[in-house]
């Protein structure tokens, strides 16, 4: 009896720590990570959640674009919509900008290269922008109503070049602000 | 099954390359050497003379004359034999009736003596009049839907401007749809073709709308929050698929037309699904998602059982579209980076490859005879449409004007 309660003490000793090493930094499971992982398994707050954790609210019209301020796009690797910690700086100071400027709302515009199916590219730029605002919503708390996405897919490239150094710079999330 | 009856080659020059070949294609198309002249690589074709087509000495009956020849040979199925030659043959009248045509005519097999038809069309355009006459030849003689009456919706792109255009299957009558200087994408077609259902940025977010071609009006179909795309109506034309992001991530929903009404068909959060496209019956769509880390192909059906993935080659399995005899056509990612084009039957997973060389082939479409098929061809960045034959018969460029052509939907009737 002693051994076994010693064990189960254990294991939820081990679980426990896995489970706070986790952290606020965390970036999201990405496809091919473990696609059979059950949803309710992780909390989506420890994790900044997947991008199917935060509904849309309602729409609204664009507003009157926020002068002044300018942030980096986050970046993407090849049909990927992970992301890398080395963006994670710039989603969080768009994160402290939202909370001290409580009028302002954010589009997030998810943008492809131009590889690939036009269709397929309109879900994963959508999705790369649902990937940031899930971290804004998980780890920087901000308020999911006033954060909408819109996906360009490969519409809008920011270079129209048709090499490696233009594909990096279209796979991106820009961030719009409004009031 | 198609009809096929005794002839000689007729060059005997050429007998002896064209055998092998022949062999080929004959064994291919399942006939036994009969009918068929064999004039160049691809499909077995059967000879048919259109002299015995009486027209006036006009403009319209010289157009008349060009177009039907041009559409026999676009199907596929013909090749258009000397005048006074051929097992087959067209036979009639062109008259004018009114402001308009008057075609009386049918198509015979002179050996037999058998008449596969006797009609009379009528009309004001003598393209559109030729275009009946020889989907009634196809339908008749060879027992498959004919294509020349069909036509293809696509974007047409020109510096920032992207909009939707229809041009008939050979080209002509090209139309802009569109002109709200917003970007568009992705125009599928109702059933009956009076209307494009397509992806535009009009309202400043990715939504989906239903422009009707005659009265051009337009009605917005999805403006949830988040993204719009991907909208494919079924056959029956009672409910679209699409894909919505609403719930949080991109996910494929069926709408019910008349109510509204959404139906959420998958629940793979960690993923993303696009491209959804019915089957002909309209119990089953394919669609891709990238659930395994790339974009592969899946099956679902309507009863929301777990779908099923049916494709499992290449780094990435994009844009199917499911045609009318239950084959899938789709682009797919090959080692060195092309996309090529393939085609996979979803029951037994069998899968050709239909494109091959140095160019991009994409974003296919299946005529309603579920032999052709349209795509995107990309070559240094510029994009046209082509139109395939899964037969054999060398590719077609069906566009000609400037501009890069992409996302083409070829229409159902």
């Amino acid at each position: 009896m002693r051994k076994h309660s010693a064990v189960l003490r254990l294991s939820t000793l081990v679980l426990f720590c896995a489970l706070a090493g986790f952290g606020c930094r965390r970036t999201p499971r990405g496809p091919g990570d473990d696609p059979f992982l059950d949803d309710d398994i992780l909390s989506p707050h420890e994790l900044g959640g997947g991008p199917g954790t935060y509904p849309l609210g309602g729409r609204t019209a664009d507003g009157i674009p926020v002068t002044g301020v300018q942030f980096d796009n986050v970046q993407f690797a090849y049909d990927s919509f992970q992301i890398a910690n080395s963006e994670i700086a710039e989603i969080e100071a768009v994160g402290r900008y939202l909370a001290e400027n409580p009028d302002v709302r954010l589009v997030l515009e998810g943008h492809c290269d131009e590889r690939g199916s036009r269709e397929y590219n309109m879900s994963l730029g959508e999705y790369r922008a649902l990937a940031v605002r899930a971290h804004l919503i998980g780890v920087c708390k901000i308020d999911g109503a006033r954060i909408q996405t819109r996906s360009y897919g490969e519409e809008q490239p920011l270079d129209p070049g048709h090499n490696e150094s233009a594909w990096r710079l279209n796979r991106r999330v820009e961030f719009a602000l409004f009031r | 099954m198609t009809e096929f009856r005794h002839e000689p080659v007729r060059t005997r020059r050429r007998a002896a390359a064209a055998a092998g070949l022949a062999v080929l294609t004959l064994w291919a198309a399942g006939a036994g050497g009969q009918d068929v002249t064999v004039t160049k690589p691809g499909a077995a074709k059967s000879a048919i003379d259109i002299d015995g087509m009486r027209v006036p000495a006009s403009a319209a009956g010289q157009t008349f004359l060009a177009t039907l020849a041009a559409d026999l040979k676009r199907s596929g199925w013909f090749a258009i034999a000397p005048r006074g030659t051929g097992p087959l043959a067209v036979e009639g009248t062109l008259r004018p009736r009114g402001d308009g045509l008057l075609a009386d005519c049918g198509a015979v097999h002179r050996g037999t003596g058998r008449s596969y038809f006797r009609r009379q069309f009528t009309g004001l355009d003598p393209r559109r009049l030729a275009h009946a006459v020889a989907d009634e030849i196809v339908q008749e003689v060879k027992g498959v839907a004919g294509i020349a009456s069909t036509r293809v919706a696509m974007v047409g792109a020109h510096g920032t401007r992207k909009d939707l255009y229809v041009c008939d299957i050979d080209g002509a009558n090209l139309t802009r749809i569109t002109s709200q200087g917003a970007v568009c994408l992705s125009p599928n077609w109702w059933p009956d073709a009076s209307a494009l259902l397509y992806t535009s940025f009009h309202g400043g977010f990715p939504d989906v709308y239903r422009i009707d071609l005659r009265t051009r009006r337009r009605s917005k179909i999805a403006g949830f929050p988040g993204l719009n795309a991907g909208a494919d109506v079924s056959p029956d034309g009672r409910s679209i698929a699409l894909a919505l992001s609403r719930d949080g991530n991109p996910e494929l929903y069926v709408m019910d037309v008349r109510s509204q009404r959404l139906t959420r068909l998958t629940r793979w959060t960690r993923s993303s699904e696009a491209s959804p496209a019915w089957s002909p019956d309209g119990e089953r769509i394919v669609f891709v998602s990238d659930r395994t880390g790339r974009p592969q192909l899946y099956v679902l059906d309507r009863r929301g059982r777990e779908p099923e993935r049916i494709s499992f080659g290449g780094r990435e399995c994009v844009a199917p579209d499911w045609g009318p005899d239950g084959r899938i056509v789709y682009s797919r990612r090959m080692g060195g980076g092309r996309y090529q084009l393939c085609i996979l039957e979803p029951d037994s997973r069998h899968t050709v490859q239909l494109t091959s060389g140095g160019a991009d082939y994409e974003d296919p479409s299946w005529a309603p005879d579920g032999r052709h098929i349209v795509c995107v061809r990309t070559v240094n960045y510029r994009s046209d449409l082509y139109l395939l034959d899964t037969m054999g018969d060398a590719p077609v460029r069906l566009t000609t004007w400037d501009g890069d052509w992409y996302s083409p939907a070829w229409s159902p009737e």
